[in-house]
C-alpha cells in the first residue's frame, strides 16, 4: 500500500494508518485482482499477503458453501462492476460470507458472518479508474439481534432489538434485495434490448441524440460510431428522406410515427454508395416521471426482401397475365383466320386444333428450358413428328432461339408441314422434304433455313393465298426480322428463310 | 355505323403478326387501311417521323419488351387520336396515361371498332 497512497504532507503514514484500522480494507485492481489489503482483512480471511497481493479477487475469495455463497460473491462483483462502469461509490448494504475461524489448537472451521461493504473508485486526474477501495464493516451481531427478534415475535423485545432487528438491518436488507432485483431485471431489459432481432435505438433530447444502439442498429448502419451524436450528425445520408422531421414531430407532439415498408437510402459503410433497404418501424415518445418527452424509442426491423419478393411477384404476375392475355388474342386470331378459310366445321376444327397443337408443342419445349429457349432442330422434329422422319430429313448445326423465335419457327415448321402433307411432297409415298439450315457470320449472326421438297406431285402455285403462307411471311418479316420466299416451283416448292439471330428482344 | 370509319387509315404497332394480322382484318371489315403494321417502336417513330400520313392509331403497350409510350407522346405532339390495346388491364397504364381508351386483348371486333370511334371523334 506504500506505493498507492500518498501521505502527502500530513507528515503520516496512511499506509500505516490503514493497517491500523480495525475494519478490513482492500484495493483492487481494475480487472479485480487484489492491489492492497490490511492487517484487519488478512486477519479476517486468515491468510497472507504475499498469498493473494496479484490473485483474482473472486479466486482467493470464499464465500462459504451452498448457493447463497455463489449468490454472495455475485452481489460484490457487480458492485465492483457498477463502479468501474459508472465511476460512482456503490455500496452493499448486507452480504453474508463465511470466513474461517482457527480455535486454540489451530484448526479452521467456517463461521458465517455478515457484512456490510462500500466500493468507491480512486480515479487519475483524466477520471479514469486505478482501483477501487473496499470498506467491509462486520455486522454480524446486528443481524443476528435482528433474526433472533424474528424468530421470537412472541417475546418482547428491547428497544434496540426492536429498532436494530426490527428496523433499520431490515430496511437495509430490503434495500439491498431491490437493489439486486432492479439490477437484474435492468441487465435482463438490456440483454433483450441487445439481443433483439429487430433494431433498437434510443434518441435523447430535442437534437435526437443516440444514446444507446443495439448490434442490430449497428448493422443496419454499416457499424459507424453513432453513440452521443446527434442524428442530423450520425447519419447525413437522411437528408431530405423525411425521417429527421417524423423524429423533430414525435418529439414536438408526443405522437408515435410507424413506418411500413418504409424506403430509406442508408449507407451500409461509412462513405460508401447508398444502399435501399425497406424497414417497419415505431418511433415512440419516451417521458420522463412528470410526462415531459424526454427522447425516442426507436424499434424495428428491415424488410427489405419481403419488400422485392412483393415486387417480383407482381412483376410475374403482371408479365403472366400479358402473355396469357397475348396468347389469347393469338387464339383469336388463328381462329378468325382460320374460319375465314374454312367455310365446313369440321375441317375448321381440325386445322384449327392442329395450329393450337402447335402452339403448345413449342411452349412445351420452352417450358422444359425455363422460357429461356429452344433448339431449332428440337422445335422442327416436335412440329414434324406426325410425318415419317425417313421422309423428311432434317440436316444443320445446334442453333439456340429464344422463346419468340422459337415460337414463331414452331408455328412457321407447322405449317410447311401441313402444307406438304395436303398438296407437296408429303401427300404421295414418294416425296420427300428436306429442311437444311446453317448460321452466317459469327458476329452478326444470320439464320438461314431451306424448306425443299422432291418427288411430290406437279406444284401449282395457288390461286389465293391462304393463311399460312401469308402467317408465313407475315412472322419472318415482323416477328423476327428477317425474310422469306416461297417458290412454288413445279419440281417442288421452296422456301427460303432468313432472319437475324440476335435481334436482343426475345 | 361503320361508316363513320370507313376510308381512314389507321397505324398499327404491335409485335405479334398474327395479333397484327387479326387486327388488320378486322380494320378491314370496318373499312379502314392499315398502315404497317410495325413490330418496333423505333420503326413506328420512324413513320410518325417521315410524315406519313394516318387518321388515328392502335397501340400495342409491350412491343418487344419495351413501352409503347414515347410514341403514343409523338402522336399526341402531333394531334394524332390513338387507342392502346394491352393484355395489362387498366392497371397497366402509368399515371400520365391513366384513363386514355384502352382495348383489352384478347379483343372483340366491337370492342376495337368503339374505342377507334371514341378517339377518333366519330359518333355511332
Amino acid at each position: 500500500m506504500k506505493e498507492l497512497v500518498k501521505s502527502g504532507d500530513l507528515g503520516v503514514d496512511l499506509a500505516t494508518a490503514f493497517d491500523a484500522s480495525p475494519n478490513p480494507y482492500m484495493l483492487v485492481t481494475p480487472d479485480l485482482r487484489y492491489a492492497g489489503v490490511n492487517e484487519a482483512y488478512l486477519a479476517a480471511l486468515d491468510t497472507t499477503r504475499e498469498a493473494i497481493i496479484g490473485r483474482p479477487v473472486f479466486e482467493a475469495f470464499d464465500a462459504g458453501p451452498g448457493e447463497e455463497g455463489v449468490e454472495s460473491v455475485r452481489i460484490v462483483r457487480s458492485s465492483m462492476e457498477r463502479v468501474l462502469a459508472t465511476g460512482a461509490p456503490d455500496h452493499v448494504a448486507l452480504v453474508r460470507f463465511s470466513v474461517p475461524v482457527r480455535d486454540a489448537s489451530g484448526a479452521v472451521s467456517h463461521e458465517e458472518r455478515y457484512w456490510s461493504a462500500s466500493h468507491t473508485p480512486l480515479k487519475n486526474a483524466a477520471g479514469q479508474v486505478l482501483y477501487i477501495l473496499q470498506h467491509t464493516t462486520d455486522v454480524t451481531e446486528l443481524e443476528r439481534l435482528r433474526q433472533r427478534a424474528e424468530a421470537a415475535v412472541e417475546e418482547p423485545v428491547s428497544a434496540l432489538e426492536a429498532i436494530v432487528g426490527g428496523n433499520v438491518l431490515e430496511r437495509a436488507r430490503r434495500v439491498q434485495e431491490d437493489n439486486h432485483r432492479l439490477s437484474v431485471e435492468r441487465s435482463r431489459l438490456i440483454d433483450m434490448f441487445m439481443q433483439a432481432p429487430g433494431f433498437v435505438a434510443v434518441l435523447n433530447g430535442p437534437t435526437h441524440i443516440f444514446e444507446m444502439i443495439n448490434p442490430a442498429y449497428a448493422q443496419l448502419v454499416g457499424h459507424r460510431p453513432v453513440t452521443g451524436k446527434p442524428v442530423r450528425e450520425a447519419l447525413p445520408e437522411l437528408k431530405g428522406q423525411g425521417f429527421y422531421e417524423f423524429l423533430d414531430d414525435v418529439f414536438a407532439t408526443g405522437e408515435p410515427f410507424e413506418g411500413k415498408e418504409s424506403l430509406v437510402q442508408l449507407q451500409h459503410t461509412p462513405g460508401g454508395p447508398l444502399t435501399s433497404v425497406y424497414l417497419n418501424f415505431i418511433y415512440q415518445p419516451v417521458r420522463d416521471g412528470d410526462g415531459r418527452i424526454t427522447g425516442i424509442f426507436v424499434q424495428g426491423h428491415e424488410v427489405t426482401a419481403n419488400v422485392q419478393a412483393t415486387q417480383r411477384q407482381k412483376l410475374m404476375i403482371d408479365e403472366l397475365n400479358h402473355r396469357v392475355k397475348n396468347t389469347l388474342a393469338t387464339v383469336q386470331s388463328i381462329a378468325m383466320q382460320t374460319a375465314r378459310s374454312h367455310e365446313d366445321p369440321r375441317t375448321f376444327a381440325e386445322s384449327f386444333q392442329s395450329r393450337l397443337m402447335a402452339l403448345s408443342h413449342t411452349h412445351d419445349l420452352l417450358t422444359r428450358s425455363h422460357w429461356e429457349g429452344a433448339d431449332l432442330a428440337e422445335i422442327l422434329r416436335h412440329e414434324t413428328e406426325a410425318h415419317d422422319p425417313l421422309r423428311l430429313v432434317a440436316n444443320g448445326p445446334p442453333v439456340a432461339l429464344g422463346p419468340a423465335a422459337a415460337l414463331s419457327l414452331g408455328m412457321i415448321f407447322h405449317e410447311l408441314a401441313t402444307n406438304a402433307a395436303k398438296y407437296g411432297a408429303l401427300s404421295n409415298p414418294d416425296g420427300r422434304v428436306f429442311v437444311d439450315w446453317s448460321v452466317a457470320d459469327q458476329t452478326d449472326r444470320r439464320l438461314t433455313i431451306e424448306w425443299r421438297e422432291l418427288d411430290g406431285p406437279p406444284v401449282a402455285a395457288p390461286t389465293r393465298r391462304g393463311f399460312g403462307s401469308r402467317l408465313i411471311e407475315r412472322n419472318v418479316r415482323h416477328d423476327l426480322g428477317g425474310e422469306a420466299r416461297l417458290d412454288y416451283a413445279p419440281a417442288g416448292f421452296h422456301a427460303e428463310l432468313s432472319l437475324p439471330l440476335d435481334r436482343g428482344h426475345d | 355505323m361503320t361508316q363513320a370509319l370507313e376510308g381512314r387509315t389507321i397505324l398499327v404497332v404491335e409485335d405479334e403478326s398474327l395479333v397484327a394480322m387479326l387486327l388488320e382484318t378486322i380494320l378491314e371489315d370496318m373499312g379502314c387501311a392499315t398502315l404497317g403494321p410495325v413490330s418496333t417502336i423505333d420503326e413506328a417513330l420512324a413513320v410518325i417521323a417521315d410524315g406519313s400520313a394516318f387518321d388515328g392509331a392502335l397501340l400495342d403497350v409491350n412491343v418487344a419488351g419495351k413501352e409503347v409510350f414515347p410514341v403514343a407522346a409523338a402522336l399526341k405532339e402531333r394531334g394524332v387520336p390513338f387507342v392502346f390495346s394491352t393484355g395489362y388491364g387498366e392497371g397497366g397504364l402509368p399515371e400520365e396515361w391513366r384513363g386514355h381508351p384502352t382495348i383489352q386483348k384478347p379483343f372483340t371486333e366491337d370492342a376495337v371498332q368503339q374505342a377507334l370511334m371514341r378517339v377518333l371523334g366519330a359518333s355511332a
